[in-house]
């Protein structure tokens, strides 16, 4: 198996760096010099508001984009050296739609994701972690159904099977939660965090706060193309700074049994609209070195 | 499940806060439920049934013709060819000659021709993510044919019989790589867009055609107007061998990248993510493409329909997996146009129909089922 | 030396399109339109010389079409059954040596069913084993027709007849079909496909040699000429003299509803026709060549006085009425102003060989004296 070994699970070095990213499309800049690292063995959320450029940032991190200024390095080289071939054994990305033109089942697609290593020793192992993958996504009771027949959510949960089927040292997720129910996206960032205790480097773009909140080991919250918070949960998600960047009044509490951060927006249904937000925590926001 | 899934699953690390599912891994009686090793099984089949077919129609197909030879003379013919007397030959004074100069080269070249023509609709299929195209439907074949029809016109001969091949081949990529660039949008190839640039290429490439049998003169416009509906009459075994070269370095061409194939069916982005150059796969496959056009056409005119209905039918068979699909292809494409042409030479007594005709008398029909079975299960023109 | 197809569209000059017309009538080949009983009024006994011909300004008055119809379709051999002097090698026109051996199973190929008709004229008649789609005289229409579909042969259905020499001008393809006959070792040879008065002892020669009996050519070649002179003679008495006074004619070739039409002119054969009966040729004065579509706005600009057509042709589009409606453009011409159309069968017309004389007298008639014949197509 051909995940890092970072078994200690400690935070290791860092697998995708972005300095100074600036990506400009059709003439609108999307990322404004943004810097990120997101190092192996730990959880990177990506949260902001629509049109922020937080799949724009992840499309740069996977090498989809040329950025107009800055540069990405994966394993510690500059993107534009590594192969397209040497790139697909470094970082797996899920996108956003899934769809696959031809009925191919499950488990043929999710077989895909092993073919950066086809010709290689690890070939060796592609079933066994194919079974694996589909099992751990609970995709195995359809395996052979033809993928264009599934409904959203089982596309997303077999998208993610390929994606980590594909073994690599870094997963780029797109909001993998998006068509989800509640129980499988739990499931989705339940894997995405045991794959970084087992050493990988994850980047996730998640609209839900809270689960950003409770899964992830640092938060980078963006807004126009920029970095305005980046930290530790508890130190970003802070009341005043989100509701600065999502121009809507959002609380952040405590779960009184499992601890975890839930961050809410204020609803006052039935009722007039609030003047201002509520709760302040003692924490104010860390301010982000842009380095 | 078995315990080396659930090591796997450990190997992956898997911590979970509650238990693994356990039986609820039965298929659910949908009929694309397969196991791997039915489909292995189906595929194998497959195969066999294949060459067998194949075997057997090319044996009937050498034995009938309008020059009636019964079986034990043809083979007594092809054993004397190779200096074994055992069997009589044919007893008709012109029968070896129509065997070995008129029958043999006609039903290697229907082999050869659906061979191509079934590969080129697989792989065009699989470039444009689409099991609508074909070279046919998506005017390749007409470009194709345009360009060699000016070399029938004005009479050129620079390369003897490999002009009119050199010509079919450049105006076939020409066309082929038109029409990519026209019909793909933001990664992906609709329905509706790809029909509607074949009929747009096919209309240019036919008012082409019309004007060029307007210059020519009357023997060339004869012989465009059978060609555009196909015929393989007057195969010589010349013509065969020039076909039989871009043939085979157009199918094993398929072959080596049928694997990646199957990638670029889940995007152009995922597929890059795995790894695949994606242009660099299109343009090889482009070329391919027009390289198998051109063999079809070059001799024997615009067949149609081959390219769609057969890769589609061992779709249904076998599923989409390029590397049963681009071999099985070429082995139906094979067997259904040395039926086809069969018919073509047999049904009317000194005459020859051409086989465009009874391509698209079958592909036609063929066309729209699966153009409603497409609409029903995407839900829509997509 | 192999031809390639290409080289054929050099070398053919220019072939009527009886090829497009048989292509749509498969299933008329029995069809005998020489003297059916509805055309036996069109047909005369006499010959141009007897004819009541009329003058220049009564057949510019004249009002009302014509049929040309063969006054006897009969065959007359030159020789009874000849003995070929065999084998013979000889140059066709395309410049191949082909040597013949035998002729007791011969086969001709050509669009216009000439060289059958020569073959039969020559005495070798009995050694056919098949015709093409235009040669259907009594004689020849028991004889397997290998060209149903006009124009077009199949090598395994020529191979089956096993003929011994195949005589063809390129009309007949796919040129590859020919030459399998020559891979299979059957001499092919190739003669002039061009139609012509001109060359009409010429062809006749040519097949004659290639059968081995070049006396009975040059006597059969000998007499078609002779009768060609003499016709062209007594139509001289009868056809305005000066040129000025001449009938604008011309060649058009028409088929069923589709409203295109074809103007005939150099090099078709309808040249040779109309400067054989003495007719002014129009497609000469506008330099038109071969066969070509022609637009209305032509035909009016060449105001035709006489329109040649093909039976068949004028029967697809329902006789002369149905022609008129059909090319509106015909009213502004004085042909069509006088309804001056003459047809004749398809086989005939433009066939020249060694009818040439008859074919000629009964155009000539129908031309100069067409109150004796009255047209023979009903309109629908």
């Amino acid at each position: 198996m051909s995940v890092t070994d970072g078994t200690s699970g400690a935070r290791g070095h860092a697998v995708l760096v972005a300095r100074g990213v600036s990506v400009e499309l059709g003439g609108n800049r999307i990322l404004d010099e943004v810097s990120l690292e997101v190092r192996a063995g730990e959880i990177v959320a990506l949260v902001g508001p629509n049109g922020a450029g937080k799949s724009t940032l992840l499309a740069a991190l996977a090498g989809d984009l040329l950025p107009v200024a800055g540069s990405v390095e994966v394993g510690g080289r500059p993107l534009g050296d590594v192969g397209h071939k040497q790139l697909a054994r470094e970082r797996a990305v899920l996108t956003q739609e899934h769809s696959v033109s031809f009925p191919f089942t499950v488990r043929e697609v999710t077989g895909m994701g092993r073919a950066p290593w086809r010709g290689t020793p690890a070939a060796d192992e592609d079933e066994t972690v194919i079974d694996a993958a589909l099992v751990v996504t609970d995709v195995t009771r359809f395996e052979h159904r033809a993928f264009p027949t599934l409904s959203g959510g089982e596309k997303a949960r077999t998208s993610f099977a390929r994606v980590l089927a594909q073994g690599t040292g870094a997963m780029l997720l797109d909001e993998p939660t998006a068509a989800l129910d509640v129980r499988h996206q739990e499931d989705v960032l339940v894997q995405a965090r045991e794959a970084a205790r087992a050493g990988l480097a994850v980047v996730v773009v998640l609209h839900d706060l809270s689960l950003a909140a409770s899964y992830a080991d640092r938060v980078a919250v963006l807004a126009g193309g920029r970095i305005v918070a980046e930290g530790a949960p508890a130190q970003v998600f802070v009341p005043a700074t989100l509701e600065s960047v999502y121009e809507y009044p959002i609380d952040v509490i405590v779960h009184p049994r499992t601890g975890q951060l839930v961050v809410v927006p204020l609803r006052h249904v039935g009722e007039q609209a609030p003047a201002s937000a509520a709760v302040h925590t003692e924490n104010s926001p860390l301010e982000v070195d842009r380095a | 499940m078995s315990v080396d899934v659930r090591e796997g699953a450990n190997r992956l690390a898997v911590g979970r806060q509650r238990p693994l599912p356990t039986n609820d891994t039965q298929a659910s009686g949908d009929g694309d439920d397969l196991p791997p090793r039915t489909r292995r099984g189906r595929a194998a089949i497959l195969f066999v049934a294949l060459s067998v077919a194949l075997v057997v129609v090319a044996l009937v197909a050498a034995g009938s013709g309008q020059l009636r030879v019964p079986p034990l003379e043809v083979l007594g013919s092809v054993l004397r060819h190779i200096g074994i007397d055992w069997l009589p030959g044919p007893s008709h004074p012109q029968g070896d000659a129509a065997l070995w100069d008129v029958r043999f080269p006609r039903v290697t070249m229907a082999m050869l021709v659906g061979a191509a023509l079934a590969v080129a609709g697989a792989v065009m299929q699989g470039i444009f993510g689409n099991p609508l195209a074909d070279p046919g439907v998506v005017g390749v074949s007409s470009g194709s044919a345009l360009a060699a029809s000016t070399v029938i016109v004005f009479g050129l001969t620079f390369a003897g019989s490999w002009t009119i091949a050199l010509f079919a081949f450049a105006g076939g990529l020409v066309t082929a790589i038109a029409v990519y660039l026209l019909s793909r949008s933001q990664g992906k190839t609709e329905v509706v867009t790809l029909i509607l640039t074949g009929i747009a290429v096919n209309a240019v490439a036919g008012a082409g055609l019309a004007f060029l049998t307007f210059l020519g003169d009357t023997q060339a416009r004869e012989q465009i107007v059978f060609w555009q509906l196909g015929s393989l009459n007057g195969t010589r075994w010349q013509y065969v061998v020039v076909v039989l070269v871009l043939v085979v370095v157009g199918i094993a061409a398929s072959l080596s990248f049928s694997r990646k194939l199957d990638l670029l069916s889940l995007g152009d982005r995922s597929a890059t993510h795995l790894g695949l150059n994606v242009e660099r796969l299109r343009a090889v496959a482009i070329v391919v493409v027009a390289l198998l056009t051109a063999a079809a056409v070059a001799f024997c005119g615009i067949i149609s329909f081959v390219g769609l209905v057969v890769p589609h039918m061992i779709r249904m068979i076998a599923g989409p997996g390029h590397r049963v699909l681009v071999p099985a292809s070429a082995l139906g494409g094979a067997v259904l146009l040395m039926l086809a042409d069969l018919v073509a030479r047999t049904a009317v007594a000194y005459a020859d129909l051409p086989i465009g005709m009874i391509t698209a008398l079958v592909g036609g029909p063929f066309f729209f089922w699966l153009l409603r079975r497409a609409r029903r299960s995407a839900g829509g023109w997509a | 030396m192999r031809l390639s197809t290409t080289r054929v569209t050099r070398i053919a000059i220019a072939v009527c399109t009886a090829g497009a017309v048989l292509l749509a009538t498969t299933a008329c080949s029995s069809a005998s339109d020489g003297a059916t009983g509805a055309t036996s009024a069109a047909v005369s006994t006499g010959t141009i010389a007897d004819a009541a011909a009329m003058t220049p300004d009564e057949l510019r008055a004249y009002q009302g079409a014509s049929s040309a119809r063969l006054a006897d379709t009969a065959l007359t051999p030159v020789a009874t059954d000849p003995t070929p002097t065999l084998p013979v090698t000889v140059t066709d026109s395309q410049g191949t040596k082909v040597t013949v051996t035998d002729t007791s199973r011969i086969l001709t190929l050509d669009v216009y069913g000439t060289l059958s008709r020569i073959v039969y004229e020559l005495g070798l008649g009995s050694s056919m084993v098949g015709r093409d789609t235009s040669s259907n005289f009594a004689e020849i229409a028991d004889l397997p027709n290998v060209t149903p579909g006009g124009h077009e042969v199949t090598a395994e259905a020529i191979l089956a007849l096993s003929p011994s020499v195949i005589v063809t001008d390129t009309s007949i393809g796919p040129w590859d079909v020919i030459l399998q006959m020559r891979d299979a070792g059957i001499p092919v040879v190739v003669v002039d496909s061009e139609r012509s008065l001109d060359n009409v002892g010429a062809l006749t020669n040519q097949v004659a040699a290639a059968l081995g009996v070049p006396d009975a050519g040059k006597t059969l070649a000998d007499r078609t000429q002779q009768e060609v002179d003499a016709e062209t003679a007594a139509i001289a008495k009868v056809a305005p003299a000066t040129e000025g006074e001449k009938l604008r004619t011309v060649f058009l070739y028409v088929r069923g509803q589709s409203g295109v039409y074809y103007l005939f002119g150099e090099g078709s054969g309808a040249d040779a026709l109309i400067d054989g009966i003495g007719g002014y040729d129009v497609a000469k004065e506008i330099g038109w060549e071969g066969m070509r579509p022609v637009t209305d706005e032509a035909i009016i600009a060449a105001q035709p006085e006489v329109i040649l057509m093909m039976t068949k042709g004028l029967e697809s589009v329902g006789g002369v009425s149905g022609l008129l409606e059909k090319l509106p453009a015909l009213a502004q011409t004085p042909a069509g102003q006088h309804q001056r159309i003459i047809d004749m069968p398809d086989s005939e017309i433009l066939s020249f060989g060694p009818q040439s004389a008859q074919v000629l007298d009964a155009v000539a008639q129908a031309m100069y004296a067409p109150q004796q014949h009255p047209v023979a197509v009903s309109d629908q």
